[in-house]
């Protein structure tokens, strides 16, 4: 397994960059993994949108369907495209420390 | 390298980088707004995957197999596959499609009538090693040299040698995965040999001798599903969160208070949907519920693991996990003393949990199942909903899932739903049992990793994207918004990549969508539009 170097110390992803052990987590982490995806700063709008991704995870070991995340964040999709480019799964999720989707989502 | 046309099974064996460079110059030309599309270059993997993963076919990594090693490592596995090859071929070891495999493998004559019925090697500008013929081809040569006695002396002799070393099965078990077992090529032969299904036996042999295979099919699949009750991850608690929300926007969106009943022991049906709608489109399961209440059908969903999750990605590649999964299945439904089991709009579910479950079923399970098209042409055209069709005004037209379609029979329900609520139906050509793969069949679709994607949305997706540019001609531009009928979850998971790729929704207005979607967007008894305008 890759590793690669995030937030100051070495943390293995899987071929697609998503990290492997969810505790590895840092906000240091988070600022690197949203410039692998095309974000070259984290605003307020990208933490409340990583946050409530994370939040629901550890509660519902699960990312949140698409379309509560926009209600409960009162962001548009096309918004969250705007954030994230590669999207709410690709992107939003992989620098909220998820692992990768998987499954027909 | 080679000419790319010049390539033969015999050259499988001979150690090489890599057989083939795709040449996106060659590719399926598209129809406008799309005649002058560049592709680009075909992603490839970076220098250290390269130096990682096996990519000796044509650059591209579905499995992701790690190189082995030590030359031992390397031997152990041919000697593996040769034992696991043995297996496939006999009785005992292979009960479930062992009739079907000889009939294939001993009949093919190489006429080659099926090639252009592939959308995959006819969107690759005819790349040799993607022809339907030529996985069973290797594999044939492969049985007559190391299996049957006085093989290897015949072998050169005859003419059709092949070397079997790690990098021959190295590339077959990738190219086991260029193919997305639409069966096309199955329909048009003249003797009907199946190389859909060789392809998938090709498959089973790598997973279950050698454990190679898809980690979205089996460790984050099947594997994910039996332990947690979803390959999404979707557990208990996660469903019962999401139906929640679902039934409260309902009630925002149309103003109808309904309840999503769950685990209702003596239901009529319980429905069994793919996590996909509960995840990513919610409007399908929402859809469904409010069909289902308007019209007074007496359903339930399960809360029970497994049980609300109709996907059995065994059905891909693996007959253990197939079986384990549609065992479960069966057993809820028995549980829970329900009259039938309904398929929702999956192609792969209905095909996994009816013909094909039927060869592993004991009787005791064998529980009555049934697809949902026949049920929603009956509430619809015999007016047990009312419709109005004029809500409908736009361009639709209708995707074949292959599973439900060719391989099922399943034809005109759907069109007939469709012909009575959408005055602006038309087909694309060919449609029906003729129909062209959304090029996310076998577990395509959700297959995510490395450089697949890119020769999936330029590839095996092409040929379905140029029919719907195709049928779309009369009124392609933006400002007139379209909707591809996709009933399957798999081929929506496939249209949201392709469209994507494409940026068909920016240039072209076209959006997916499923059946039922449409079908609530027409009911008098919904106030506001059931459909919204935006890709997702």
């Amino acid at each position: 397994m890759p590793t690669q170097e995030l937030g100051g110390k070495q943390v293995e992803v899987d071929e697609d960059g998503f990290i492997q052990t969810p505790e590895e987590w840092t906000e240091a982490v988070a600022a690197d993994l949203a410039k692998t995806e095309g974000v070259a700063e984290m605003g307020e709008d990208h933490w409340k949108l990583v946050n409530y991704i994370r939040d629901y995870y550890q509660k519902f070991g699960i990312a949140p369907m698409v379309r509560k995340l926009c209600k409960e964040t009162g962001f548009k999709l096309k918004y969250i495209y705007e954030l994230f480019p590669s999207g709410p799964a690709k992107g939003a999720c992989k620098v909220a420390g998820l692992p990768k989707p998987t499954g027909c989502v | 390298m080679k000419p790319r046309q010049e390539w033969k099974a015999s050259d499988f064996g001979m150690p090489s980088e890599q057989m083939t460079e795709l040449d996106p110059s060659r590719f399926l030309k598209l129809p406008p707004p799309y005649e002058d599309w560049d592709d680009g270059e075909m992603q490839s993997l970076s220098e250290d995957q390269k130096g990682r993963i096996e990519h000796s076919l044509d650059g591209v990594t579905a499995i992701g197999i790690p190189k082995p090693a030590s030359p031992e490592e390397a031997e152990k596995r041919v000697a593996d596959f040769l034992e696991g090859l043995r297996k496939l071929l006999t009785k005992e070891d292979n009960w479930t499609f062992l009739q079907p495999l000889l009939l294939s493998m001993e009949n093919c004559v190489k006429c080659q009538t099926c090639n252009d019925a592939c959308p995959v090697y006819t969107s690759s500008g005819n790349e040799e090693i993607y022809r339907p013929t030529f996985r069973g081809e290797v594999l044939r040569r492969i049985i007559n040299k190391y299996l049957k006695p006085g093989g290897k002396v015949m072998a050169a002799f005859r003419g059709n040698d092949i070397e079997l070393n790690w990098g021959t099965l190295a590339r077959l078990a990738e190219l086991s995965y260029r193919c997305t077992l639409c069966r096309r090529c199955a329909q048009v032969c003249p003797i009907g040999v199946d190389n859909g299904l060789i392809t998938r036996e090709i498959r089973k042999l790598f997973s279950q001798q050698l454990g190679i295979n898809v980690d979205e099919l089996h460790g984050s699949g099947t594997v994910k599903q039996l332990q947690v009750g979803s390959s999404t991850g979707m557990n208990p608690t996660a469903l019962m969160d999401i139906i929640e929300f679902a039934e409260e926007d309902i009630l925002e969106r149309t103003g109808l208070n309904i309840k999503i009943p769950i685990d209702k022991e003596g239901a009529d049906y319980l429905v069994m949907h793919n996590a996909g709608e509960f995840l990513s489109w919610p409007e399908n399961l929402q859809a469904f519920a409010i069909i289902f209440e308007i019209a007074g059908v007496s359903w339930t969903l399960s809360s029970e693991q497994v049980g609300y999750d109709s996907v059995n990605y065994g059905l891909f590649y693996d007959d253990f996990m197939l079986a384990r999964i549609a065992l479960r299945q069966a057993r809820i439904a028995k549980g829970l003393k329900v009259k039938s089991v309904l398929q929702g709009e999956c192609g792969h579910a209905h095909k996994a949990f009816m013909p094909i479950a039927d060869r592993v079923f004991p009787a005791e399970l064998n529980v009555p199942r049934e697809s949902c098209f026949p049920l929603l042409e009956d509430l619809v055209c015999n007016e047990k909903i009312m419709v109005d069709p004029s809500r409908n005004d736009f361009p639709v037209t209708l995707h074949d899932p292959c599973n439900i379609t060719r391989s099922m029979g399943i034809v005109e329900p759907q069109r007939r739903i469709l012909r009575k609520i959408c005055p602006q139906f038309r087909e694309m050509t060919p449609h029906g049992v003729n129909n062209y793969c959304c090029g996310g069949g076998s577990g395509f679709a959700i297959m995510q990793g490395s450089n697949f994607p890119d020769w999936r949305n330029k590839i095996s997706g092409r040929r379905k994207f140029k029919q719907i540019l195709d049928v779309f001609q009369d009124s392609i531009g933006p400002e007139t918004r379209k909707y591809v009928c996709a009933p399957c979850s798999n081929c929506k998971g496939q249209f949201r990549d392709l469209l994507g790729h494409f940026d068909a929704w920016e240039r072209c207005r076209i959006l997916y969508g499923g059946l039922v979607e449409l079908i609530v967007n027409a009911m008098v008894d919904v106030k506001e539009p059931f459909i919204e305008w935006d890709f997702h």
